[in-house]
């Protein structure tokens, strides 16, 4: 799955988790930062964390959370892991 | 990671790798509660000292001990209109009123009512705080009369704070366990029940430097989760606690060992969260980061606070979604949490019957957990 994939799904997870209106998969800003712009917190992060471990079958450690900031990032961080199997427990 | 694919309706001693949150989710009973209590998860919550005043002086209070004792009041209406409204603004949706004994100031709550609509007040229960402000309200139970009087200086206090709020749906009494009152908990609670209360539970947690007779061992941990488990049995319809709060605040570690508070006294981190968001503003309405937690002043290695252990269990979502048994636990756990601080927020059979450890803890051979 290529960054762009991955970014898609990353987006595809926020909107349906968030339930967030007026905007899709496509056209989500990869840079919009997550915390301090679209305002979710801990709890939120918590949920799309557990969301995108099922996607991908990658665990996300809880220090990762604050550089998970951005959609881009998010998409980073996932193709890293899967890239060095980070995800095997 | 090998995700197993197992059906969730077979039981969490098939031991499987790994659980998908899916798979927790698959059990219908499960995946209800997790879609009642998720529609909270944006209530943000900071603490604030109503006044420096006091009608009881109990040992062991929190209030008085380090400098917040000392901020001079600030009784203006307006300007707590003002802090609620800029608090709003930067994203807090839950007040919690407490110290010194918020119900001396009815027009300070009012006006932080008038602006967050949400929120606690945490009361000693001795004066009537006013219908019309509709936060849940608190009353700290320390013990019998005869414990009451000893402790808190108050006659009679028992009676009056039931008294004061019988059928009153804001109330829920927090009986607070301390060394030496684990065998007037039954009594206690038989007289809440017995006037249509709810109750629920806090451990005492000292203050740092605190050498009283109040203080926890671990035999008297041991008796109070004793306790808890069998009146929460014998009264179900009024003691709103869980098999796993039991756990969670009766083991030999205290609450930040077990699941690391993420409040900013502890918590350095800015990001996200409560070390972002979360204030504790004395009564001259001015904070300090470096102080900032619900119970300031305690000692952290032994907090077993109940207000504490709301926000710090409650935000350790993703341990407890490792299995079917640990987030069955977390959910009856997260259940209690907003039937005990959301007003209109009714609570549900709790969900995990069995003893649970937090993540990463079990029952040793010696009984440390």
């Amino acid at each position: 799955m290529n960054l762009e994939a991955i970014q898609t799904k990353v987006a595809e997870v926020i909107i349906s988790e968030l339930k967030l209106e007026g905007v899709t998969p496509d056209t989500f800003d990869r840079e919009l930062d997550l915390i301090d712009e679209l305002g979710i917190d801990s709890m939120d992060m918590a949920t799309i964390v557990l969301i995108l471990q099922d996607e991908f079958g990658i665990s996300i450690n809880e220090d990762d959370y604050p550089g998970l900031s951005n959609i881009r990032l998010i998409a980073e961080y996932i193709r890293a892991r899967k890239e060095k199997g980070a995800g095997t427990s | 990671m090998v995700v197993a694919k197992i059906n969730v309706s077979a039981s969490s001693s098939l031991k499987p790798e790994t659980w998908k949150f899916s798979d927790l989710l698959a059990d219908p009973a499960v995946r209800a509660r997790w879609e009642k209590v998720r529609r909270y998860f944006y209530l943000r919550e900071s603490t604030y000292d109503m006044s420096n005043r006091c009608n009881l002086r109990c040992d062991g209070c929190y209030y008085y001990e380090g400098d917040k004792q000392f901020a001079a009041e600030n009784r203006d209406p307006d300007a707590w209109r003002a802090l609620m409204r800029g608090e709003r603004a930067r994203g807090i949706t839950y007040a919690v009123l407490a110290g010194a004994e918020p119900a001396l100031a009815p027009d300070l709550l009012r006006a932080c009512f008038a602006e967050m609509p949400l929120g606690c007040i945490a009361t000693n229960g001795a004066t009537f705080i006013p219908g019309d402000i509709g936060y849940k309200i608190h009353i700290s139970v320390w013990g019998n009369d005869r414990t009451s009087e000893k402790l808190r200086g108050a006659r009679n206090l028992l009676s009056r704070q039931l008294a004061n709020y019988e059928n009153d749906p804001r109330a829920v009494f927090i009986y607070t366990f301390t060394h030496g009152n684990c065998q007037e908990a039954r009594e206690t609670v038989e007289a809440i029940a017995a006037r249509g209360g709810r109750v629920s539970f806090n451990v005492f947690s000292p203050t740092v430097g605190y050498e009283g007779p109040l203080r926890h061992t671990p035999e008297s941990l041991r008796e109070v989760r004793s306790a808890m488990l069998e009146l929460l049995q014998e009264f179900p319809q009024h003691v709103l606690y869980s098999k796993y709060n039991a756990v969670a605040h009766t083991s030999p570690q205290g609450l930040h060992e077990l699941f690391a508070c993420p409040y900013p006294r502890v918590n350095p981190s800015t990001d996200i969260g409560l070390g972002r968001s979360f204030r504790q503003y004395r009564t001259d309405l001015t904070w300090d980061r470096d102080s900032a937690c619900c119970v300031p002043d305690t000692d952290c290695r032994e907090c077993r606070h109940y207000a504490a252990g709301s926000a710090i269990v409650t935000s350790r979502l993703v341990r407890h979604a490792k299995d079917p048994d640990a987030f069955k636990a977390w959910l009856d756990y997260v259940d209690i949490y907003l039937a005990t601080w959301v007003i209109g927020y009714e609570k549900g059979d709790n969900l995990q019957p069995q003893i649970v450890f937090p993540p990463g803890r079990k029952a040793g051979g010696n009984g440390r957990e």
